[in-house]
């Protein structure tokens, strides 16, 4: 494979995985609130059906758009509901919606199966797409692309530079002692779990109007992306940028198992198809292994130079969640 | 310096787990104090202030119970509501009402209804008792019904039948993979159908070769047709010796190397990619008619040499995208364009390659392709598409659900040719060939040409050939028989890609 064929794969690599990006981040939002939306793969398919729908009716990509958000944003509005002010079980509600939203999604879209709908077109930034390697990667892009771009940094920023960061950031870790310095706390949680499904809901159209065009029903091929959004919220440590990594890291396997196929006749084709699921899960066990009690009791039995390497290793990919993640805040 | 860190981490733990009280302790406190205090009468002003927090307590408990009653309603409610938005915009209010729960089986079984209501176009019977007059077959497919590929086909097949042969009627159940019903097999799938009426069963999916042969096993008076199978054909090397089983199949290799052609007649870059499915002998053997297809081409019409023409196939793993048990077709495809592959020959049951070839024009690019199954499939993206070779199942479906209904069934397998009078005729041609607007003037005629040059005779599957790793396959002059056709073991050579799954 030549530089140039080199570089616009992995300039395909960021486009495939922006929606991931963006959906990451959204669950990144949420879960630094304390709040698991673990309707992510329903809300993926409802909102790539919605939005196509809306895409191929009415011709406008810009409401399309509106409408995957607010579809995200109405979905994780029930599970904000339900686990902010009825206090029940994120998991079961998040879990219930989202095969609720798969079958609702398959179920409505149905009558739009294999319809030719609108797509975004690839805008390049003049002047900066001239930059050779980084400008085909970067700067000549679709407009959704370029948006995932800006929300891993904006989204940092906000998270870890502002003021609005820290109180987000509070309320996730000790809600007591957020709202005890006058923090809104169930208010807060509301509008992070509310943005972050509307950033989840994004990622709909950015599959079924860009990165995998048209609507397909159970065959569109978005159904699991989901879970894996998930997985990686956990291996990016609820970091956006760790976070974005993880996503791209995924976008990455995936695009070796097909890059390498015609390469490693020897390897059976099936084992490099479903590789990057495995893979994904496997560097998830590995980012928390050292919350492992057993782990220490290895390392100490180490001999003091490799000890100290791999101590520092798995102290830098280790995560630590948001202490109160899934925890209803009571308000006495 | 390790240890600080452990030690460090060790007192957060444990600092956490001192400062966190779960809720639901609190809770519990909070409800084993007062009532503590009820117990102790005492006449003590403090405790008496106690007695009145606790009966604040208790009768605000019913209170926020029935708060929370009325909250849950109010949930269920908006669900109802957006449930019942979603059936406005469904187009298909009648199902609604009956699949409020999405358990599978209730669901394939209103499918099936709707189906029935809808093909049979204003008539208001169900499936409920078949008349004396009336043939219900039943169809299981692997896709969706409307898959723009081989379901989509099939299932065309079957409305073909209901249209010409009157008072026969079709169920069907779709999505027959393990992806979408997990844990169900298709031999319970058609025991379904056949409990809905179904007095013959259509099996339509190579994948569906264990399950056809069992329920043929099983049902011994049920017609039962294994669509793409070999277990009927006394010449093959699965002959199951089953009186009800029968096997009907297209001679696709035409149609693959037909699309063969257009694609080396269009291609700049003289690289042809093949997205192909899983890998087996009926996968292997289109992808080497479309090889050899191209290749013909290549030599004959535009005289090159065959070293200068690059046909690679990639294989996903199943017949459409299933995400974690297949690689991403659209990504293939997308890998194919980016490495100069300009034309990408598709022979998965969806249309990624040619939506991806539209998009990848719209930005600029020359890139073309030809999807598989279908008639209607071009649609997707007409400008970039080349053409599609396609199956045309309803004259065969019509002539064994004939067969079946007037009781002179036999087994029976069947391996159809177009009909080279007029490949595309809808009533006597199994196998077409649709031309798209992204084949020029030029190679459209040539296109003619090869398919006129079919139909005098002309085969491909003539020696020399050899398999992909040299060895030798038909000597030079002999012709391939069906056997070798059908079972071809490898690629062949000069085309790349893996050859064999394990």
């Amino acid at each position: 494979m030549d530089g140039a064929t080199l570089v616009i794969g992995l300039a395909g690599v960021l486009t495939a995985a922006a929606p991931l990006v963006v959906a990451t981040i959204g669950e990144t939002f949420a879960e630094r609130a304390g709040v698991i939306n673990l309707s992510v793969n329903g809300t993926i398919l409802l909102s790539a059906m919605g939005s196509f729908v809306v895409a191929v009716s009415t011709g406008s990509l810009v409401l399309a758009f509106i409408a995957g958000a607010l579809i995200g944003a109405l979905v994780a509005l029930i599970v904000a509901f339900g686990s902010i002010t009825l206090r029940q079980s994120q998991v079961a509600i998040g879990f219930v919606l989202t095969l609720f939203c798969r079958d609702l999604s398959y179920f409505l879209g149905n009558p739009f199966m294999g319809e030719k709908g609108p797509m975004l077109s690839v805008h390049p930034i003049p002047l900066l797409e001239d930059i050779p390697v980084l400008g085909t990667m970067f700067f000549k892009q679709d407009v959704m692309t370029y948006f995932s771009f800006v929300l891993i940094a904006g989204a940092w920023w906000w998270i870890f530079r502002t003021r609005p960061g820290l109180v987000l950031r509070a309320v996730g870790e000790r809600p007591e002692a957020a709202f005890a310095r006058g923090a809104r706390v169930k208010l807060v949680r509301y509008a992070y779990t509310t943005l972050g499904g509307a950033l989840v809901g994004l990622a709909g159209p950015m599959y079924s109007l860009s990165v995998k065009a048209g609507w397909k029903g159970t065959i569109s091929g978005l159904d699991g992306l989901g879970w894996i959004v998930l997985a990686i919220v956990i291996f990016g440590a609820w970091n956006p940028v760790r976070v974005a990594l993880g996503a791209y890291l995924f976008g990455l396997l995936q695009w070796l198992s097909v890059v390498l196929q015609p390469h490693l006749q020897g390897i059976p084709s099936q084992v490099l198809q479903v590789a990057p699921f495995p893979l994904m899960i496997l560097t998830l066990l590995f980012v928390n292994i050292g919350n492992a009690e057993w782990v220490e009791r290895v390392l100490a039995a180490l001999p003091e130079r490799p000890r100290k390497a791999v101590a520092r290793a798995i102290r830098a990919l280790r995560v630590v969640q948001p202490r109160s993640l899934g925890v209803p805040f009571e308000q006495d | 310096m390790f240890l600080r860190v452990v030690l460090r981490w060790r007192l957060r733990q444990k600092r956490r787990r001192k400062e966190v009280v779960p809720p639901s302790v609190r809770r519990r406190y909070s409800h084993i104090g007062p009532a503590k205090a009820v117990s102790g009468s005492s006449p003590d002003g403090s405790q008496g202030s106690v007695n009145n927090k606790k009966c604040e307590v208790l009768s605000a408990m019913p209170a926020s119970r029935s708060r929370h009653v009325l909250i849950c309603g109010a949930l269920v409610v908006v669900l109802v509501l957006i449930g019942a938005f979603a059936a406005a915009c469904g187009e298909a209010e009648e199902e609604t009402t009956t699949t409020a729960a999405p358990v599978s089986s209730t669901t394939t079984q209103t499918t099936t209804e709707a189906a029935v209501t809808t093909t049979t176009a204003g008539e208001t019977t169900t499936t409920a008792a078949p008349t004396p007059e009336e043939f219900i077959f039943g169809m299981v497919l692997v896709g969706p019904y409307n898959d723009n590929g081989w379901s989509q086909a099939n299932y065309e097949g079957g409305l073909y039948v209901e249209k010409k042969l009157p008072g026969a009627k079709m169920v069907y159940v779709d999505k027959a993979n393990t992806a979408d019903r997990p844990g169900t097999t298709v031999e319970q799938l058609a025991e379904e159908l056949v409990a809905q009426g179904a007095q013959m069963i259509f099996f339509t999916s190579d994948d569906m070769k264990d399950g056809a042969i069992a329920f043929a096993r099983a049902n011994p008076d049920i017609p039962v047709v294994h669509s793409s199978g070999d277990g009927a054909w006394v010449d093959g090397k699965d002959y199951k010796n089953l009186p009800n089983l029968s096997n009907i199949m297209g001679r696709m290799e035409y149609g693959k190397m037909i699309a063969g052609v257009a694609a080396a007649l269009t291609t700049k870059t003289g690289k042809i990619g093949y997205l192909g499915p899983l890998i087996n002998d009926e996968t292997r053997r289109l992808a080497a008619s479309a090889y050899l297809g191209a290749k013909y081409a290549w030599t004959e019409y535009l005289g090159k040499d065959p070293a200068e023409l690059k046909f690679r196939v990639d294989w996903i793993g199943f017949w459409f995208n299933i995400p974690g048990v297949t690689s991403d077709p659209t990504q293939v495809a997308d890998n194919f364009f980016n490495q100069g592959f300009d034309v990408v020959i598709s022979g998965i049951d969806t249309t990624e390659a040619l939506v991806e070839a539209g998009k990848l024009s719209q930005a600029g690019k020359e890139v073309w392709a030809i999807p598989y199954d279908y008639v209607g499939s071009l649609e997707e993206a007409p400008a970039v598409a080349l053409g599609v070779p396609y199956f045309n199942w309803g004259p065969e479906y019509l002539k064994a659900v004939t067969a079946a209904r007037e009781g002179n069934w036999s087994s029976f397998f069947t391996w159809v040719g177009p009909d080279w009078a007029d490949i595309n005729n809808p009533d006597t041609s199994m196998i077409g060939f649709a031309k798209g607007e992204g084949l020029s003037a030029d190679a459209a005629a040539k296109v003619d040409e090869f398919i006129a040059a079919l139909a005098g005779g002309l085969n491909l599957w003539t020696g020399p050939l050899n398999l992909q790793d040299g060895t030798p396959y038909l000597a030079d002059g002999e012709v391939a028989t069906d056997q070798q056709v059908w079972y071809l073991p490898q690629l062949l050579e000069g085309m790349e890609g893996q050859s064999v799954s394990e």
